[in-house]
């Protein structure tokens, strides 16, 4: 269970997110819409601790653990992963080196054994399949060269092997045509399991037609201004945000 | 006018004595030409002193005063020579039945010199010339240089010693050959190598070296390449030792349809200064150079790399390419690299490109968010930098001992963080 309290945080002295409350119950898939600019970039950063990005106030806890005093490798041991909106590209760093150093780093962390190659090789081979991704992108460096598809693909791909508790999925839908959407969401269903959480970050509705959230929320000017179920996203499909706009002009 | 100062007498210097205080132990020798070769080399040196910064190759080392700050005294130098034997032997004693070839070579002026009027430790190298070695190896000698052993040649410095070394080789006619030099040594000495390589038509030499000198030592050395056609030079050099280190490369494409391929890996910490300075003069048409180099820099380290394609008017359908590549680690480490192109014919494919940073701010914590602890993340990425070269070495052996180095290199940079934070703390 995540439970995020009264979160402030500011980039160069600026503050984003002012005061953000948000719980998600085991098994949840949570979704977070909102304008531009509302800070939904911002609260996948300031969970998966990235550097410029000042915690001011409040807590994040990830079943009771504080993550937010963890350096972001320590988060990822403790069960949080982030599929980021642009997937660095690495060159020199072979896809299978990079799983395997992640992985054993995460399973030593956790107090697991770690993987031999061939124990490595077999799991990437199997989650590859149960996932349709074709395994011939293990054998370049990480993300180089890859299509928008592969790259949101391969995110899906190390979130399955890193198996974490808690999946922030920032603005998954960009730059995806709706072939490659499709993919991408059938791999996060397939991954969906009682012990695991989602927050699904979105600017449009469509990815939720995928990928079914329990709740929706919408985020602007740093704070959950509404709450509700998936009619939510619906809802905004129609109106759009100037709603929230507004209020906050007025 | 030529924007490169020539040597002038003004930059005379009385810092000669810093290489030749001893050198007078070792006259008379048995062979008349060595003794002229000496004596010439002596005065040449007494008249123009060590290379100052003045000087446009030297302007980022400063050797003289490296040198003022040791205390060395001249000796034997300490070479071992293994592996693949066959054609190799050290010069004679006295130098008596030295081939005439290996005579040629060494009266021959040095590289450039006419040029830029620098080439002064190539005359140290002279005005010293006793130790060394010859490598012959005759017409249509094959090898496959994966199977069988390459000739290793380890160099051992010990404290407090000046030494000198002239290596000569002369791969004839298609034959393939593939050297390894491996240097090392504890305490505070200066070894100063001159090799000068020739290549006959069709004839392929490796040439690798692993420069692990102690981090008190200097080393100096001049590497002259004559290739004619349808050669291949490949050189690969790693550096991660010496106090001061200078290599410098001078080849000369004098036949049609030769490659060269120049490349090499720095990684430097400390106080650490290594200058690589590569000239490739381009004589002859249809020919191809490669000059690549990775460096990384931590603490106060200093790197220098100057590199020079220079393709003479003939030297029509030339392919050039030079790329130098640095990363800093710490904010305090220096990089000067200075890429130059020099090019008279009108029909060549020139190339050269410099690049220096630190690592990836977006690439170290994508890797972290995967639950790689941050000195784990960089190391994988300077390995993947270093590597680019890495690869390109063809022997395989040579391959898997640099990237024993490199991981070694790796591991010590994140234990002295450990260090640090606990000294910090």
């Amino acid at each position: 269970m995540i439970k995020i309290k009264n979160l402030h945080a500011e980039i160069d002295g600026t503050e984003i997110l002012k005061g953000l409350n948000l719980t998600i119950g085991n098994g949840e898939v949570h979704a977070i819409m909102g304008p531009n600019g509302a800070g939904k970039s911002t609260l996948s950063y300031v969970l998966s601790g990235r550097d410029g990005y000042e915690v001011t106030d409040g807590t994040a806890t990830l079943d009771g653990e504080n993550i937010l005093d963890m350096s972001p490798d320590e988060r990822a041991a403790a069960g949080l992963f982030l599929a980021f909106q642009y997937p660095v590209e690495i060159p020199g760093v072979q896809m299978t080196t990079f799983l395997k150093t992640a992985l054993n780093a995460v399973r030593k962390a956790r107090g697991e054994d770690e993987l031999d190659a061939i124990g490595l090789l077999k799991l990437m081979k199997g989650t590859c399949k149960k996932l349709g991704i074709s395994d011939h992108m293990m054998k370049r460096a990480v993300n180089v060269g890859f299509s928008g598809g592969e790259k949101k693909r391969n995110e899906v791909l190390q979130m399955a092997m890193l198996e974490p508790k808690f999946a922030v999925l920032d603005e998954t839908d960009s730059g995806l045509d709706i072939d490659a959407l499709k993919i991408v969401a059938d791999g996060v269903n397939a991954l969906r399991a009682q012990d695991r959480s989602f927050l699904v970050i979105t600017h449009y509705q469509r990815l939720l037609d995928y990928i079914k959230p329990d709740k929706v929320h919408v985020l602007a000017k740093g704070q959950i201004v509404k709450s509700g179920g998936p009619e939510l996203a619906l809802e905004l499909e129609e109106k759009g945000y100037a709603e929230f706009a507004q209020e906050e002009a007025a | 006018m030529s924007a490169i100062a020539k040597f002038q007498p003004r930059y005379r210097n009385d810092n000669a004595a810093l290489a030749l205080k001893e050198q007078a132990v070792l006259q008379p020798s048995s062979a008349e030409w060595v003794n002229a070769l000496r004596l010439r080399a002596v005065a040449s040196l007494n008249e123009t002193g060590l290379p100052t910064q003045k000087l446009e190759r030297w302007k980022y080392t400063n050797l003289p005063a490296k040198l003022k700050k040791m205390d060395l005294t001249y000796k034997d130098a300490d070479i071992t020579l293994s592996g693949m034997t066959d054609y190799a032997y050290s010069f004679p004693k006295g130098f008596s039945g030295f081939p005439s070839f290996a005579q040629e070579m060494i009266e021959q002026t040095p590289p450039s010199n006419e040029k830029y009027g620098d080439m002064m430790l190539w005359q140290a190298g002279n005005a010293y010339l006793k130790d060394g070695f010859i490598v012959d190896v005759p017409a249509d000698t094959k090898r496959n240089s994966k199977a069988v052993k390459a000739l290793e040649v380890t160099y051992t410095g010990h404290d407090g010693a000046q030494t000198s070394v002239r290596q000569i080789i002369r791969v004839a006619e298609n034959a393939e050959f593939t050297l390894i030099e491996y240097q090392l040594g504890a305490g505070s000495y200066w070894n100063n190598v001159v090799t000068q390589i020739e290549l006959g038509q069709g004839a392929t030499f490796k040439h690798y070296r692993f420069q692990e000198n102690s981090d008190a030592a200097v080393i100096t050395q001049n590497t002259h390449v004559m290739m004619a056609g349808n050669a291949e030079y490949e050189a690969f050099t790693i550096t991660t030792g010496a106090n001061l280190s200078r290599n410098q490369v001078h080849v000369d494409i004098n036949g049609e349809h030769s490659v060269a391929r120049l490349n090499g890996v720095n990684m430097l910490d400390g106080k650490e200064l290594a200058d690589t300075t590569i000239t490739v003069e381009h004589h002859a048409p249809h020919c191809r150079s490669f000059q690549n180099y990775r460096t990384v820099v931590d603490e106060i380290a200093t790197s220098v790399f100057q590199g020079k394609i220079h393709v003479h008017k003939p030297a029509q359908k030339t392919d050039g390419y030079q790329m130098a590549k640095s990363l800093l680690l710490s904010g305090q480490a220096t990089v000067n690299t200075k890429p130059e192109l020099e090019i008279y014919a009108d029909d060549v494919k020139c190339s050269h490109g410099a690049t220096t940073g630190r690592l990836d701010d977006d690439a170290l914590f994508y890797m972290q968010s995967r639950g790689i602890p941050e000195a784990q993340a960089r190391n994988l990425l300077i390995e993947a930098f270093v590597n680019e070269v890495v690869e390109e070495v063809t022997h395989d052996d040579v391959k898997e001992q640099a990237t024993h180095i490199i991981s070694q290199w790796l591991h010590n940079l994140s234990s002295d963080d450990g260090e640090e934070a606990q000294w910090l703390e």
